[in-house]
């Protein structure tokens, strides 16, 4: 249970903050720090856990979105269904790319990944006909539970809560299970996990394309929470980078990395967009700025994150204070 | 076919500047192993400093181009020194991270000190036309090739001729060897992060009077650089100059006969094919990509 510790803190704090405070603000940071803290650990099954650093994972985001979104205003089909259908797609999308990561590695990899994405991009902003193109898709409110339209912040919290936990626990399998060993394996040398007869290929394939589909799910949600679907937003490399940023910052070896990255990403700039949003609008981006910098400092001198990082300095600091 | 010169000379005009943006890219990848992920942010920054120098000083980004040299030499150094001296030789995933912090850092930078508005420079020979029997160009386009070709083949020559061209080449072949023979690694890193950074600078201002700068302006054009020179094999600068022309001659001849709104598609799945049947690029050794190199 110690192992959990942290995760019951951060989870059940959330669980718990609705019925303490009925401020529709906080409920909403809250909501955003699980939604992209459950996307970056989404990101993280790829990125962290197999080692297949992807740097298009928008892709897959962008999938989710619009599936729903498409179903929904063209034929009025539930986004419940929609969610299933982008899950399905984006798992198609996550197989092709886990094929393109068993050919390429580093650098080849993360560029194919990110020309992947602009493929959709392109075909989502230009295809007017089918995806409205540019303009993107108004998302329209119906109440109920079925069209999932929820009035209050409360029940989206706890949707969004179900999703980080769910992704949460696709992490801790990954690292006290066989398939999650044998990952460990193939990241750390795959000659030698091929040679103990681990089936590498297949192996991540299978990890890029559970990311994807828990990626493409996010990002339903998110489409049917924000009621727009813009393209260049949806499909972006600034996207693709901020998962994968909120993880390496939190730590992209623990299942709560990417919570604590998201915890620190999401609520700076969800405070410095309230705060500066009227007066200087012009600095919104300067806390990207530092998250730059961190990002160069973190992968060369903590790459085990900030969090765990900064813990085990402590850690040190205790241990050598106490001898 | 009436149209075939004018697609031919676009071709060619289009591709030379984009021989530039590649070749810098392509250099720090040869010596240094980096995929600079930070790129376009350069970029960015040279089309922002013709537009300011224009806008404020009333200086012709054609002058600005001989302060642009020095200038992003010296960006290039600084940013080494900082930034990229520390990763050299780390694995992989540091060495994307550790660009892409940098891309994040300056794309915001310019958002927060110049706001996301669309900039244009504006010089006098922006709209002059030029004819040449059927096929018409803009004057500036011309001289943005000349000036692009004239500083690739600079570089070819000092790659070539000089001592400090041949020290870095032979890094770029065996890092190992090199160091073996007394070649001081650091300062050839140094020097090829620097040269590169210039080539792109030079490049921003250059493209200046052509395009909208914008603090996301570089990605698009980051994005073809990558494809032209995995096409020509990374690493390989004259590979990087045919990989230019035919990733022009694709978006070229892609718009001219399925309209501009379609043409980036045909260079994105080009890219994809090539990554996944011919990752060393057109002409390159096989095998190389899965080695890492």
């Amino acid at each position: 249970m110690r192992r959990h510790a942290a995760a019951l803190v951060v989870f059940g704090a959330a669980a718990l903050a609705p019925l303490a405070v009925r401020d529709a603000y906080f409920l909403d940071s809250l909501v955003l720090i699980l939604m992209w803290g459950a996307l970056s650990a989404a990101w993280n099954v790829a990125g962290g856990y197999a080692g297949q650093v992807s740097l298009g994972h928008s892709s897959f985001f962008g999938l989710g979105a619009y599936a729903a979104a498409l179903l929904g205003t063209r034929w009025g089909i539930s986004p419940w269904i929609g969610l299933v259908v982008g899950a399905a797609l984006a798992t198609g999308a996550g197989l092709i790319i886990g094929y393109l990561s068993n050919r390429l590695r580093g650098p080849y990899f993360a560029l194919a990944t990110i020309a992947f994405s602009q493929v959709l991009l392109i075909v989502a902003s230009r295809w007017r006909g089918f995806t409205k193109g540019s303009e993107g898709i108004p998302v329209p409110f119906r109440p109920g539970f079925w069209s999932m339209g929820f009035t209050e912040k409360a029940a989206w919290l706890y949707l969004t809560l179900g999703v980080a936990l769910a992704v949460y626990l696709v992490q801790v399998y990954l690292e006290a299970s066989r398939m999650g060993y044998q990952l460990a394996g193939v990241r750390e040398d795959e000659d030698a996990a091929e040679a103990l007869g681990i089936a590498s290929r297949r192996l991540k394939v299978t990890a890029v394309a559970i990311s994807a589909a828990l990626t493409a799910i996010c990002g339903t949600f998110w489409a049917q929470y924000v009621g727009f679907v813009d393209p260049f937003y949806v499909f972006s490399v600034d996207l693709s980078v901020l998962f994968a940023l909120n993880a390496i910052i939190g730590g992209v070896g623990s299942a709560m990395g990417p919570f604590y990255g998201s915890i620190l990403i999401t609520s700076l700039d969800t405070f410095l967009r309230a705060k500066l949003s009227g007066v200087a609008a012009g600095l919104i981006g300067i806390h990207l700025i530092i998250y730059g910098c961190v990002l160069i400092v973190v992968v060369r001198f903590l790459p085990q994150g900030l969090a765990v990082g900064i813990g085990q300095l402590v850690a040190r600091k205790v241990r050598v204070a106490g001898a | 076919m009436a149209a075939l010169p004018q697609l031919l000379v676009s071709t060619i005009l289009l591709g030379g500047i984009y021989a530039l943006i590649a070749v810098g890219l392509t250099l720090i990848f040869g010596i240094m192993r980096v995929v600079n992920f930070a790129h376009g942010e350069f970029l960015m920054l040279g089309m922002y400093l013709a537009f300011w120098s224009f806008t404020l000083w009333k200086l012709d980004p054609y002058l600005v181009l001989f302060v642009s040299i020095p200038l992003f030499f010296s960006v290039g150094l600084v940013t080494y020194f900082l930034v990229m001296r520390g990763v050299i030789g780390a694995s992989h995933n540091v060495q994307i991270f550790t660009t892409v912090g940098l891309s994040t850092a300056l794309q915001n930078l310019a958002l927060v000190l110049w706001t996301a508005d669309y900039r244009i420079v504006r010089p006098w020979y922006g709209s002059v036309v030029v004819h040449v029997g059927q096929a018409a160009f803009n004057l500036a386009q011309i001289v943005a090739f000349a000036a692009a070709m004239g500083f690739t083949l600079g570089l070819f020559a000092f790659m070539k001729l000089t001592h400090a061209g041949r020290v870095m080449r032979a890094t770029a072949q065996d890092r190992e060897a090199a160091t073996l023979m007394g070649v001081d690694t650091d300062r050839v890193y140094r020097l090829a992060w620097s040269i590169g950074i210039a080539c792109v600078g030079v490049a921003g201002v250059l493209m200046s009077p052509l395009y909208s700068t914008y603090p996301t302006a570089g990605l698009q054009f980051v994005l073809l650089a990558y494809v032209v020179v995995v096409l020509g094999g990374l690493g390989d600068m004259a590979g990087a100059l045919l990989g230019s022309v035919i990733v022009a001659a694709v978006e070229v001849v892609g718009a001219y006969v399925f309209g501009t709104a379609w043409k980036e598609v045909f260079y994105f799945v080009l890219f994809i094919l090539v990554l996944v049947f011919r990752p060393a690029g057109l002409f390159g050794q096989r095998g190389a990509e899965t080695l890492g190199v």
